[in-house]
């Protein structure tokens, strides 16, 4: 949808990320602020390799990308599944959509201190609230798809004799698909934000808590680092399903 | 209108039979009643946090008043910086160039991940809070904003051209107009935003405030005043995002909904 990136329009980005970059540099090595509270990047990765290994960090990247793949899978396939009941069955969408309609706007993290009354303070709780998180607006983005699959599509597959669950899957699901791959990236962020939250409230491992341990211990340089790592970690995923979604897509839709 | 109210009819009949249900289970020991609070005992907390408060004193319109002053106080600010910089960003296609993977890695930062840092910078006072809003509704604004003016359709502003605006007032009477949809869209998603970050921002460091509310009840075994805590901030999420959509309706009628921006 945002057309093609030109070589000439990465390159502008990188020198536009350079600049804030050497500016940040400059101005922490030059004193205009302290640099023990706001480390300069070069400054702040140096000295925080020194207090972190590797085989750490990559455990921590590891816990935090298991929970989150595993909330939001479980989330997303719940809601693609209840999404198509309560779009495509008349009795479901009476039933079903007052219940979403009603849970829909407690954002998920509201959810974390029941979640720990449930299931207690270990993963359990961790992978419930991601769940929401992705759960929530796949659901709603594809009963929205599946009821707004155009009616002419579906009468045409009709008059063909397609009926019952292959009329469904064969026309009325690829007809909601731009709709569920918008709530699926929209699912994506919101997992991951949530993962966040959850561990920095609530664990004693993933990048949540390395960052919220390096407060405790007063090393800026690991929270600046870990923040970073989370955003990239964000923005990488995000790219890959973006391009998956591309792919499945664009089967049917020219994008 | 006969759908309509078969619609609502199954809705409180779907409710009635829920409600009942989890009161029976709850009642009978057939679910923990710590776990699952029965609906009476939730309504008889919703009386004591109304008239006594909790943790005491503070009442539910406390909490409530306090979460609502931080999520404006942030989103007011990041809606004044967001405006007039994306307005600039998106009209200078050079600058958006520049900008765009910082504008994209500032969205992706997880907001709330920035919590430790902002602490050890502003300790854990409001201003912490204040802070966190305000930036994860300041990405999704300007993005917004930038966006909006940026897709403006070129026709529309050849049209214009061709009729002799131009300048600002090509900008005043032709883009902003146009971009306005987008806009508001960008401001009630930045509100939602705002929405999810305070519950988690309170949960540290504060007894007030809805998710510190929440939060503290778990703490004290009040499982009742947990989940009716979850409901009110619900519910004014609910409110202050359909008032905002009526709003978006009243002051810009030409705007046809972001699906045709969508597709």
């Amino acid at each position: 949808m945002s057309g093609r990136t030109s070589l000439s329009d990465i390159l502008l980005g990188l020198v536009g990320t350079l600049i804030v970059l050497a500016v940040w540099e400059f101005a922490a090595r030059g004193g205009f602020v302290d640099a023990s509270i706001f480390p300069s990047p070069l400054l702040a990765f140096e000295s925080a390799m020194q207090k972190l290994t590797t085989a750490d960090v990559l455990s921590h990247i590891g816990w935090s990308l298991y929970r989150v793949v595993a909330g939001f899978l479980l989330g997303a396939a719940c809601g693609i599944a209840v999404g198509i009941a309560a779009g495509w069955y008349r009795f479901a969408n009476y039933i079903l959509v007052p219940l979403i309609e009603l849970l829909r706007p407690i954002p998920p993290l509201a959810w974390i201190p029941l979640a720990i009354i449930w299931f207690g303070l270990g993963e359990p709780s961790k992978f419930f609230i991601i769940f929401l998180g992705a759960f929530f607006p796949v659901v709603t983005a594809t009963y929205r798809g599946v009821m707004s699959v155009d009616p002419m599509l579906i009468r045409a597959a009709q008059t063909h004799g397609l009926k019952g669950v292959r009329l469904l899957a064969q026309v009325a699901v690829p007809g909601a698909a731009p709709d569920l791959a918008t709530g699926i990236r929209i699912g994506w962020g919101l997992s991951f934000g949530i993962l966040v939250a959850a561990e920095l409230i609530a664990a004693d491992r993933g990048l949540g808590y390395m960052i919220m341990h390096a407060r405790l211990l007063g090393n800026v340089d690991v929270i600046v680092v870990g923040i970073v790592l989370i955003g990239i970690l964000n923005l990488a995923t995000d790219a890959l399903i973006a391009w998956g979604i591309g792919k499945w897509i664009g089967r049917w839709h020219a994008t | 209108m006969n759908e309509r109210w078969t619609r609502a009819l199954t809705a409180i009949a779907v409710f009635g039979v829920l409600i009942l249900a989890w009161e029976y289970a709850s009642t009978n020991g057939l679910l923990k009643p710590y776990k699952f609070p029965p609906p009476s005992k939730i309504a008889r907390g919703f009386v004591e946090l109304a008239t006594k408060g909790f943790p005491k004193d503070l009442t539910l319109w406390v909490h409530v008043q306090t979460t609502v002053a931080r999520i404006l106080q942030g989103y007011v600010y990041a809606l004044a910086l967001a405006i007039p910089l994306g307005f600039l960003v998106g009209a200078l296609p050079l600058l958006e160039k520049l900008t765009n993977p910082l504008i994209v890695f500032g969205r992706s930062i997880a907001t709330l991940s920035l919590l430790p840092l902002v602490i050890v910078w502003f300790g854990t006072g409001e201003l912490t809070k204040v802070i966190l809003i305000g930036y994860g509704c300041f990405w999704t604004m300007i993005s917004n904003v930038i966006a909006g003016v940026k897709y403006v359709d070129r026709t529309l502003i050849a049209a214009a051209r061709t009729m002799g605006v131009s300048g600002l007032n090509l900008y005043w009477s032709v883009i902003l107009p146009a971009a306005l949809p987008r806009m508001f869209a960008g401001a009630r998603m930045a509100l939602g935003v705002g929405f999810m970050v305070i519950v988690g921002a309170e949960m540290i460091g504060t007894i007030e405030g809805l998710g510190a509310l929440i939060m503290e009840a778990r703490t004290f075994y009040r499982s009742d005043i947990t989940i009716i805590g979850m409901l009110v901030i619900g519910v004014i999420g609910f409110l202050i995002s359909s008032g905002l959509m009526r709003l978006e309706r009243v002051l810009i009628p030409w705007d046809t909904g972001l699906q045709d921006v969508r597709r």
